[in-house]
């Protein structure tokens, strides 16, 4: 399990530093669906089946995809591309990278000083539904409230 | 969740079948008129169904949401508030160029969304809530955006809000990741008893204030407390005038009594370094708003700057409110509440003129579209002089006993800092708001036609009429509503 958590990990930090310099937004986009699915292995491994399951479906299947769809109709060219390589330029990125590496460092060295045991405790989807049905009933209800306002919203600004 | 409990629920209930009932209705045919008068007599029998949940032992419903005379309150005000900024968007709403229904669905969800923030003593509802009002008025802020002729502003208005709304709602989840990580809960009432056993043994209290801190800044955001009030005028400019008032009243007092609750349910006022931050916010914003306020030509922009400093007063009675650990009898509980009233009524009578005479193909909010007002309608110009001189916080006037309950409040509790921006703070509005009050008596010497006031005008000026009645009755008598509130701040 350990192998397979480290396994992943790597997959999802090669293909997500693929997905910011690759100049290809298609590419990138493919590259995005991989680390997602790499992180739903980790929710696995994490001992959350559910949440992996709904990562790989809701993420990586519906939502990438349909990304992929408006992409590849906006049949974005060469054009972009050459854009994107312009914004590639190591002046813009030195400057942020050290400052993200000085963070690295010491989000790495506190995690090697404190040793913290994480024992992987699994959630169902039993135990996940007994409580969202049961004592959070009402916050499913009112997150259903929500997306209809957000459907209302958008359906009057984008009709035409 | 027994019968009891889904009694209590009621209110909440009734709101949200009337967007859906009225989605209904839109699917067979589109009528503007069924849709606002569906839409209102869902919020007036949400109104009514509170005297049936009083009948009922009030408790806490699931984990969830809390019903007790403080929700119930609320829940009055602000259903009040929705129905009027309902019923005043129908004449005003009459010649878009659009569908008009789809205003009213917002209206009601986002109605819902305010009654819950303020029956919620849990971060999930508290934050369902939140996000539900944000959507809503992301959509009703752009309404207007299919007239060709104006359509940008609705469209800046919105994006503007949306990002910084998200962003805000991006600190709260932050501070409550934070408190979850310290105390394991996200219920209210146990992040105290979380606080106090975190000191103990946890990581300590610097992280708890950094956690609250978060969470208060992302609602100092939704307040627009200064510095977190960038967006206030842009986006009270370029809203059309019913999402204007909705925004101003409705989203007001869902988050102050959410903001109420939180900190005296949570123990966060113990802390001295909290206290501190939000003294120092609630100067800023008194003398910020003040400030700001003074040389605005616009309306909508003078209001908005002018809620800053009413939200800043209102933050020196948070500050006072009872803690849940050291809770000591103090009237600040009261004093909220009775503002918020002010408040609500102080707003909704300004922007009701405003909407009377304004459609949404001509929205007279520049100051001078207001010159000569006693002259050309009489009557209108008594209720704005009334509400601009209330909002000033002038005698016999409802403003005036709210400021008076917090300048009381404030001399209480000895925080004489904030009571000096206070004074300061009203002698700068006294300026602005009379500036306004003397265009209105000076004559205009070109011709402006005023709408004329025709028969679906006739609800508009009857609620401008119960306004400027509740305006002075609570202003003159205001025993009445002290005591109620007593009994109502006791239950928190």
């Amino acid at each position: 399990m350990t192998m397979l958590f480290y396994l992943a990990g790597a997959v999802a930090l090669i293909s997500t530093i693929s997905v910011t310099i690759s100049t290809n937004v298609v590419h990138a986009l493919v590259y995005l669906i991989i680390s997602l699915l790499a992180v739903a292995v980790i929710f696995f491994v994490l001992g959350a089946p559910f949440a992996a399951m709904l990562e790989a479906i809701v993420y990586a299947g519906a939502i990438m995809v349909l990304f992929l769809f408006a992409m590849m109709m906006l049949n974005l060219g060469q054009a972009t591309e050459n854009e994107e390589k312009a914004w590639l330029r190591p002046q813009l990125w030195v400057g942020p990278g050290l400052l993200i590496l000085a963070l690295l460092v010491q989000l790495v060295s506190v995690l090697v000083t404190q040793r913290v045991d994480v024992v992987p405790v699994e959630v169902g989807v039993h135990e996940l539904s007994v409580l969202l049905f049961g004592p959070w009933l009402l916050a499913v209800e009112l997150a259903s409230m929500l997306l209809l306002a957000g459907l209302i919203a958008a359906y009057h600004l984008a009709k035409r | 969740m027994t019968f009891d409990q889904m009694m209590l629920l009621l209110p909440l209930i009734i709101v949200t079948a009337t967007p859906v009932i009225t989605m209904l209705m839109v699917a067979v045919k589109r009528s503007h008129a069924v849709s606002c008068i569906l839409t209102a007599s869902g919020l007036l029998l949400a109104l009514l169904s509170l005297l049936i949940v009083v009948r009922y032992p009030l408790q806490e419903v699931t984990p969830l949401l809390q019903v007790d005379n403080f929700n119930i309150f609320c829940t009055a005000l602000i259903l009040l508030a929705a129905l009027a900024v309902t019923l005043f968007s129908y004449p005003y709403l009459c010649n878009l160029e659009d569908h008009q229904d789809e205003f009213y669905l917002l209206i009601a969800i986002a109605t819902l969304g305010a009654l819950v923030m303020v029956s919620s003593t849990h971060f999930i509802t508290a934050f369902l809530g939140m996000e539900t009002l944000s959507v809503c008025l992301y959509g009703m802020i752009a309404y207007p955006l299919h007239r060709e002729a104006t359509a940008q502003y609705p469209m800046e208005a919105s994006i503007k809000y949306l990002v910084l709304s998200a962003v805000s709602s991006g600190f709260v989840l932050f501070g409550v990741a934070l408190l979850y990580a310290q105390t394991g809960t996200l219920h209210f009432n146990d992040i105290s008893v979380g606080i106090t056993q975190g000191i103990a043994d946890g990581p300590g209290s610097e992280y708890f204030v950094v956690a609250s801190l978060l969470i208060i800044t992302g609602f100092a955001f939704k307040l627009s407390l200064v510095p977190f009030h960038l967006w206030t005028p842009d986006v009270y400019e370029g809203a059309p005038l019913p999402a204007t008032a909705f925004l101003a009243t409705v989203g007001k007092v869902a988050m102050a009594a959410l903001m109420m609750r939180f900190l005296s349910v949570s123990g966060v006022l113990d802390s001295p370094a909290i206290i501190n931050v939000l003294t120092v916010i609630g100067v800023l914003s008194i003398l910020g708003g003040n400030l700001l306020a003074l040389l605005q030509a616009n309306l909508k922009r003078l209001l908005s700057y002018s809620s800053i400093a009413h939200m800043g007063y209102l933050l020196i009675a948070l500050m006072t409110i009872d803690s849940a650990i050291t809770g000591d009898g103090s009237l600040g509980g009261e004093a909220v509440s009775f503002y918020l009233t002010a408040y609500v009524i102080m707003s909704l009578g300004a922007f009701g003129v405003m909407m009377v005479v304004s459609d949404s193909a001509h929205e007279r909010d520049h100051i001078g579209h207001y010159q000569g007002l006693f002259w050309r309608d009489p009557w209108l110009a008594v209720i704005f002089t009334a509400m601009l001189l209330s909002l000033a916080g002038i005698p016999l006037t409802v403003g005036f006993i709210g400021k008076f309950y917090i300048f009381s409040v404030g001399v209480e509790t000895a925080q004489w800092g904030p009571l000096a921006a206070m004074v300061i703070g009203s002698g700068i509005g006294l300026f602005y708001y009379l500036r306004i009050v003397y265009r209105m008596i000076t004559p205009l010497d070109y011709d402006d036609p005023l709408p004329v006031a025709g028969i679906r005008d006739v609800i508009s000026h009857g609620i401008l009429l119960v306004l400027l009645v509740a305006l002075v009755v609570l202003g003159v008598v205001p025993g009445g509503l002290m005591l109620l509130l007593e009994s109502v701040v006791q239950s928190l």
